[in-house]
């Protein structure tokens, strides 16, 4: 794994997770949150200088939350609509988090969120971020530019 | 004068807050358009007068970067102010969208941020558009 991946993952997702889901991540994940069932995973694909997909899975119960959150309603929308909200959280991760690993010249193309939770291969990334009563666990995963799973 | 504005956007849940956020804004709202993608926007355009599109890039069917391109090769539509809401981090891309005369909003934003670029659009300084709604 490696730590600036990692880093760069991490920061992208606690700024997305604070900005637009309304979520504060938690200093550190106690046994609750670790112990959270995974609900839903969406992941968006990309393509550019190095290629892969990231995968995001939320547990224990945020993926009402974080809809709801988004569209500022008290009550939980539907589950399309949850998959939804979730997939833009995926999308905006994967777009914060590319400049900060390959520098702001390169150009990604960054595909519509699917509802997949295939992992072919073993992430060059993984995180784990405490949010409430639940976490998210992003993965990254690398298809092209092997060097990049070992810088 | 009322503003008219299209958002072009594959989420719903990205739709609903951009136009939750145009409500709060301040600005003087006529209609709100919406369409999924580049492809839907153009048909949307073809029948309805608007004043401002507002845009992801990333969307299947017909990407962002594809519609503003038939927009500025359109004479009808030539001049019509865009503003990318994108997660996209490259300056290089951002510097062709700006090439192409659209303004940018980087996801995630906040309310004032999506207000201040429309104001920059439309032209004229956001202190003296923001302050009584009126255009």
């Amino acid at each position: 794994m490696s730590k600036k991946l990692e880093t760069e993952l991490f920061r992208a997702a606690t700024l997305t997770f604070e900005e637009m889901g309304f979520l504060l991540p938690t200093p550190e994940i106690n046994e609750q949150q670790l112990n959270a069932q995974v609900e839903a995973a969406v992941s968006v694909e990309f393509e550019g200088p190095f290629s892969g997909k990231l995968l995001v899975r939320v547990c224990g119960g945020l993926l009402p939350i974080i809809a709801a959150n988004m569209l500022g309603e008290e009550d939980a929308p539907s589950k399309s609509l949850q998959y939804d909200a979730l997939g833009e959280i995926a999308n905006v991760i994967c777009g914060n988090m590319l400049p900060g690993i390959a520098g702001s010249k390169d150009v990604f193309h960054v595909s519509a969120p699917k509802m997949d939770e295939s992992m072919d291969l073993p992430p060059v990334a993984e995180v784990q971020v405490g949010l409430g009563i639940g976490r998210a666990d992003l993965l990254l995963f690398v298809t092209r530019y092997p060097a990049l799973m070992e810088e | 004068m009322a503003l008219n504005i299209l958002v072009v956007e594959d989420s719903s849940v990205m739709r609903a807050i951009i136009i939750k956020t145009l409500r709060l804004s301040q600005l003087p709202l006529g209609d709100v358009h919406e369409a999924n993608n580049g492809q839907e926007a153009l048909k949307v355009l073809d029948g309805n007068w608007v004043d401002l599109v507002l845009v992801d890039i990333n969307m299947p069917v017909m990407d962002g970067e594809e519609m503003i391109n038939r927009l500025r090769q359109n004479p009808a539509t030539a001049d019509l102010p865009v503003i990318v809401v994108s997660t996209e981090g490259s300056e290089t891309r951002k510097e062709g969208l700006l090439q192409k005369g659209a303004g940018f909003v980087h996801k995630p934003f906040t309310p004032e941020t999506l207000r201040d670029a429309i104001l920059r659009s439309l032209g004229g300084s956001d202190e003296q558009k923001a302050g009584d709604g009126t255009f």
